[in-house]
């Protein structure tokens, strides 16, 4: 989509000279408000042409990060480059970046299309730009009606129209899937896959962790301000190894199992699912058929054998370590759950 | 870049509701201060209760009305500039603008001229309805308007036309100011008003000599040409000191304050 030159010259102090390799490249990135760290030390390397998602306990400082890059707060220390140009500089890089920071906020006795003809004017656009993006978020039938009688779903598209006028390289949302239900979740889904189809880096927030799983390749971790993890999610994923479950066909033997296991230096634990026992041992499928036949050899019958691959969730409590504590992260996972998501 | 964003901030205040809320407000204003005024005019001289019959009746008795009606142009005009710029915070709509436009200056220099060119423009809207008006009353009253229409008549209305606009501009700017520092359109209008009427007639009143000092009474002055605290010349000058050093502190608070809301 956008293809405008990469400027490479302007490579601030601190930032290594393969700036433009990435859509964002920040380096000991820090904001203080009053003797609160919001963001600690951030250094970030997001790859150009990806979707990269941002995930973080709630008040880990993710929004606080996106405003930074998008120069509406000053950061207190750190340094860092978006497409290019430093933070310093924002003016020269935003009229390529689109963002839709902490929902959408719109001018309610507005129609949609005159709130973003206000941001195409504003930013020296051609109003053309105003219907394309209705029509691309699905906008261009209620286009002109005023922006309080829409919905919550058609407020977000609204929004992820507004950071599409100007065409970006780089689409920076924080939680654009906030509040909408499974249909509206799978179309935001469809929508940032096909902008990256179209060459532009999407860096997305969010705290529904399935969501970041199904559609990012690219992965930033923070907690209290501070990175955590940065990669593809493969990496994060493959550190953790799958398991095997295994049920015995009577609880009883589920005892029985759990000390054959670990009698074959295994680690396992044991679970339960609908009152039924099972066990978890920390094994890939190869083992499979080696469990079977002992637990056959020790008369213990399986009704089920599965192995089961880390979730991006687990992944994250064990990283962030903050399973825990983190109840609203916590609420989030278990509504996904209760969706029918992975 | 300050007229994208002076086309910006046009599209916002050709909302019909704020459209047609302020110039119904300012014409009213307008229509009733000139009606009062010159229902209420009687030979007797007291400045307290307005112009005389024969005052206006001089080629300066046109603008007489207009003239009466500053305070109140005052309040609506402070009230439409706070919440214009109040409201982008309220709203959170701050962060949009700022995304799109990051030359904080010069969003801010494209506001401030929409803002001001639809306040004249609706006091200019609600001249002409006055002035309608004021014809009308004042054959009802009986007083001569012969010399309104003079070449004297019209230039005297000219200026304060003039007058009055800028006193407009003066008292809107102090909304402005407001909406930025305060970044509550609410805040804003109350805290405005409060310091504009109240306050500031209770100083007046309490401490002889303070008016001469006092925004308020200044933007007052420069309506009407010069007031017995002050003459147009000392109004405009004392004003535009302190416009300079509220524009420049607003403007570097606005620039360099981190944006959260």
């Amino acid at each position: 989509m956008p293809s405008q030159a990469i400027a490479v010259e302007p490579v601030t102090p601190g930032i290594g000279s393969d700036v433009a390799s990435y859509a964002v490249l920040t380096k000991g990135l820090t904001k203080l408000f009053a003797k609160r760290t919001a963001v600690d030390r951030l250094s970030l390397e997001i790859p150009r042409g990806c979707i990269s998602g941002f995930v973080g306990p709630n008040g880990a400082g993710k929004t606080t990060t996106l405003r930074m890059l998008l120069g509406l707060v000053r950061p207190s220390a750190g340094d860092g480059a978006v497409l290019g140009h430093p933070l310093s500089d924002a003016p020269r890089y935003l009229r390529r970046v689109g963002a839709l920071i902490e929902g959408p906020t719109f001018y309610p006795t507005l129609t949609g299309r005159a709130n973003l003809e206000v941001l195409a004017r504003l930013g020296g656009l051609e109003l053309t730009r105003v219907d394309d993006v209705l029509e691309r978020v699905g906008l261009g039938g209620r286009g002109r009606d005023p922006f309080r009688t829409y919905s919550l779903g058609m407020r977000q598209r609204l929004g992820i129209a507004a950071a599409l006028l100007p065409n970006p390289e780089l689409l920076v949302l924080d939680e654009p899937t906030n509040g909408l239900d499974p249909h509206g979740i799978a179309e935001i889904r469809a929508l940032l896959r096909s902008f990256a189809d179209e060459g532009t880096t999407v860096f997305v927030s969010s705290h529904l962790l399935a969501e970041i799983q199904q559609v990012c390749e690219h992965l930033v971790v923070i907690e209290s301000g501070r990175l955590v993890f940065q990669g593809s999610v493969e990496e994060l994923l493959a550190a953790r190894s799958p398991e095997l479950i295994a049920r015995p066909e009577s609880t009883e033997d589920a005892m029985r199992l759990l000390a054959l296991v670990e009698r074959h230096g295994r680690t396992a634990s044991m679970g339960e699912l609908g009152g039924s026992l099972e066990v978890h041992v920390d094994a890939d499928a190869c083992w499979a058929g080696e469990l079977n036949r002992l637990a056959m050899a020790e008369g213990i019958t399986l009704v089920h054998l599965s192995e089961r691959c880390p979730t991006l969730e687990e992944a994250f409590f064990e990283i962030t370590g903050a399973s825990a504590n983190d109840t609203a992260l916590r609420a989030a996972v278990s509504e996904e759950q209760d969706l029918g998501r992975p | 870049m300050i007229l994208w964003s002076f086309h910006s901030e046009w599209i916002k205040l050709r909302r019909r509701r704020l459209w047609y809320g302020t110039y119904a407000a300012i014409t009213g204003v307008v229509v009733l201060t000139t009606m009062v005024t010159i229902v209420g005019a009687n030979n007797a001289v007291d400045h307290h209760r307005g112009p005389t019959l024969a005052e206006l009746s001089r080629a300066s008795g046109l603008g007489l009305g207009l003239t009466d009606s500053a305070i109140l142009l005052g309040a609506v005009s402070l009230a439409v500039a706070a919440a214009q710029f109040g409201g982008e915070f309220t709203h959170g709509t701050l962060r949009n603008l700022l995304v799109r436009q990051p030359r904080r200056l010069h969003l801010m220099g494209g506001k401030v001229l929409a803002v001001l060119l639809f306040l004249v423009g609706a006091l200019m809207v609600a001249a002409v309805i006055g002035l309608g008006a004021a014809f009308a009353m004042a054959h009802a009253r009986g007083i001569d308007t012969s010399v309104w229409t003079s070449g004297t008549g019209l230039s005297d209305l000219g200026v304060a036309l003039g007058d009055i606009a800028l006193s407009v501009c003066g008292f809107a700017t102090v909304g402005m100011i407001l909406g930025v520092l305060l970044r509550s359109s609410v805040i804003a209008i109350a805290a405005g008003l409060a310091l504009l009427l109240p306050v500031e007639t209770i100083l007046t009143n309490a401490v002889p000599g303070t008016a001469r000092w006092l925004p308020g009474q200044l933007l007052n002055a420069i309506a009407s040409g010069g007031s017995l605290h002050a003459d147009f010349g000392t109004a405009i000058v004392t004003i535009t000191v302190y416009f300079l050093v509220a524009i420049g502190a607003t403007a570097l608070v606005f620039v360099r304050r981190d944006v959260t809301a």
